[in-house]
């Protein structure tokens, strides 16, 4: 016999009302567990997100190509030809790509001396780093020629410089000899992180090529714009340079990696740690609900019920009830999150947080896969929940449940 | 069609109580025909409940056999015994056990809303029922503003809705004063001798004995008359 669903809605709907108080303080927690879970979810997301693109806009891409043994020897004789009309296959996918020269380097300010990665870019190509979004004191570099400076606002300080004045770069030129010469700065920039402001120095790429003698680049960023390409372009990569290193940013960050994988097992963890805290709360309404009418359900069952049919009114009445308080903790979450500046600022909490990779603001993302799995949890967590109690029920004859 | 509606034979059931066996059916054989009107009698823990839950399958013997409309209730699982119960006895309880949530129509409409009835037939059915208990103008109260007697007369109407082969009462007036006793057990008797409903009620109240057509008397688990 099929289930009489009508009337199960029926029953339980009406039983819903008729112990208003007590599903309403259960609805309410029930809704403020996953209001919780939600906000801390964007906001769990939004550093997530944050990170990974702090490391991919760090002059790294998605991808990243270079000459083996680069990383561990990062000089201009790992440099290796680019041609001059090269571009990645599939550029729909591709939000941009950059070829560069990074070599390190000694600057000299009149006052202070420093190490550094000194860059050569083309500055129509750094859209996909974090020179496209940084603040710019002057001006960029205005082509891959302009043989000028454009410096972190933190490394201006310590070398007790500004905009406009003269600086000398020493470094190793692909003859082996020293090379050194003098630079004027043309603007400089301000990121989130200052460890990036002390560790970049760029200059136009053409002139840094002439510079150290060898026309040559060190590495390849590329971005990707669509996220199920990142397979098939890393493969056309790979392919093409075949005899260079592709390295994906998960390769070349792996702790930042681990932490955005870290995050999403956080979250999970988070999720069941509130959630089994309320399964506890919603058994014990549900058993206290279920054994104040175990004599009506005895009777349901003495009339003709099936006993799968008053566990599934149980489960259909708790199912229920956590359905709404999801909805209303998903419209509470949605409206707050609303509500909530794009950017948090968290320097006052997090001070220093910077120093490690972790932004000073984090910008809050609500994902629509966390909505669905924060509601097929909550609903799972509610039917498994009401199980135990449903399960008790029929377990007493209806001749002892009508006796009580 | 058989006349037998019921057949009990060679009934045993021992409940352990605190693990002291106490037999609270001791053998018993009874006979119940087509439109017949039987009253289980005797003091308490004589065993007229016990007889009447066994016979409609809401607890077991352990030994013997119980049929109802040729159906032996042996074997049967608990979801069998539940659909026999819905299809062929209708049931009366001491507390009435109506649903509070439902209003008096929804109740004598729940069983054949459960037997799968269309809504339309259902409705029509549960306010002719209604009717013919005398209660057709508090169809939609609640069980909570309603007497006891006008819900014993809800429940009836709820047990004999579908129109079920056997109708079971046990203690139907216990919670009853004497004047709405009387109308309860008219009720009971126009059922039987104008419908041909067949019932049996457990009872140890002299006026619904008197109301029977044939009175069993139990005493310690056996039939004694």
């Amino acid at each position: 016999m099929a289930l009489p669903i009508a009337l199960i809605a029926q029953l339980s709907l009406r039983n819903i009302v008729r112990h208003r108080r007590r599903n309403l303080m259960l609805l309410v927690a029930i809704a403020v567990a996953v209001f919780t879970v939600l906000i801390i979810n964007t906001l769990i997301r939004g550093m997530q997100a944050d990170m990974q693109e702090l490391v991919v806009s760090n002059l790294n891409g998605h991808f990243k190509v270079h000459a083996p043994g680069y990383r561990d020897d990062p000089s201009i004789e790992r440099g290796f030809k680019l041609a001059v009309d090269w571009a990645p296959a599939n550029p729909s996918a591709i939000e941009g790509w950059a070829a560069r020269v990074r070599i390190p380097a000694v600057i000299l300010s009149e006052r202070e001396t420093r190490g550094v990665q000194f860059v050569g870019i083309d500055p129509a190509q750094e859209s996909i780093s974090f020179l496209g979004t940084a603040e710019i004191d002057g001006s960029l570099l205005s082509s891959a020629d302009d043989r000028r400076l454009l410096i972190g606002k933190e490394m201006a300080a310590q070398l007790e410089t500004r905009v406009g004045r003269r600086l000398v770069i020493m470094t190793q030129g692909a003859d082996g000899l020293n090379r050194e010469a003098g630079f004027r700065i043309v603007g400089t920039y301000d990121t989130d992180g200052t460890t990036i402001e002390k560790q970049f120095v760029f200059t136009g790429r053409n002139a840094l090529q002439k510079m150290v003698g060898a026309h040559v680049v060190t590495e390849v960023s590329v971005r990707v714009d669509d996220d199920g390409a990142h397979r098939t372009i890393g493969e056309g990569l790979a392919a093409f340079f075949a005899d260079l290193e592709v390295k994906t940013w998960q390769q070349l960050e792996p702790l930042t990696a681990s932490y955005v994988l870290f995050a999403d097992s956080a979250i999970f963890i988070y999720y069941f740690i509130v959630m089994t805290a309320l399964i506890f709360g919603l058994v014990n309404t549900l058993v206290t609900s279920v054994m104040e009418r175990v004599r009506e359900l005895g009777m349901l069952r003495a009339v003709g019920m099936r006993p799968g049919t008053v566990v599934a009114q149980v489960v259909f009445e708790s199912t229920f009830i956590m359905m709404i308080g999801v909805a209303l903790g998903l419209a509470a979450g949605w409206l707050v999150f609303q509500a909530l500046p794009t950017d948090i600022d968290m320097t006052s909490w997090v001070e220093g947080a910077d120093k490690f990779g972790i932004p000073n603001i984090v910008r809050l993302r609500l994902q629509i896969g966390d909505i669905v799995l924060v509601t097929f949890l909550s609903i799972l967590f509610g039917v498994l929940a009401s199980l135990y109690p449903a399960r008790k029920a029929v377990s007493i004859s209806p001749v002892e449940a009508m006796r009580r | 069609m058989s006349d037998e509606v019921v057949r009990v034979s060679g009934a045993t059931r021992v409940y352990n109580e605190d693990t002291i066996p106490v037999q609270a059916l001791a053998g018993v054989d009874l006979r119940v025909n087509r439109g017949d009107f039987v009253s289980l009698a005797g003091p308490s823990g004589s065993g007229k409940s016990t007889l009447l839950n066994v016979i409609g399958g809401l607890d077991r013997v352990d030994s013997g056999e119980v049929t109802v409309d040729q159906v032996s209730l042996t074997g049967l699982s608990e979801s069998e015994l539940s659909d026999l119960r819905l299809a062929k006895i209708g049931f009366v309880f001491q507390a009435y056990n109506l649903l509070s949530v439902l209003t008096a129509e929804e109740n004598v409409a729940f069983i054949l809303q459960l037997q799968g009835v269309s809504k339309s037939v259902r409705a029509e059915r549960a306010r002719e029922t209604l009717a013919a208990v005398g209660l057709a103008d508090l169809r939609d109260r609640l069980p909570g503003d309603m007497s006891g007697g006008q819900q014993q007369r809800v429940a009836i109407a709820r047990a004999i809705a579908a129109d079920p082969v056997l109708l079971l009462a046990d203690e139907p007036s216990a919670n009853l004063d004497s004047q709405t006793t009387t109308g309860l057990l008219e009720l009971l008797r126009h059922l039987n001798e104008d419908e041909g409903m067949t019932i049996v009620t457990a009872t140890h109240d002299p006026m619904v004995m008197a109301y029977a057509k044939r009175q069993v008397h139990l005493r310690d688990g056996a039939i004694v008359v």
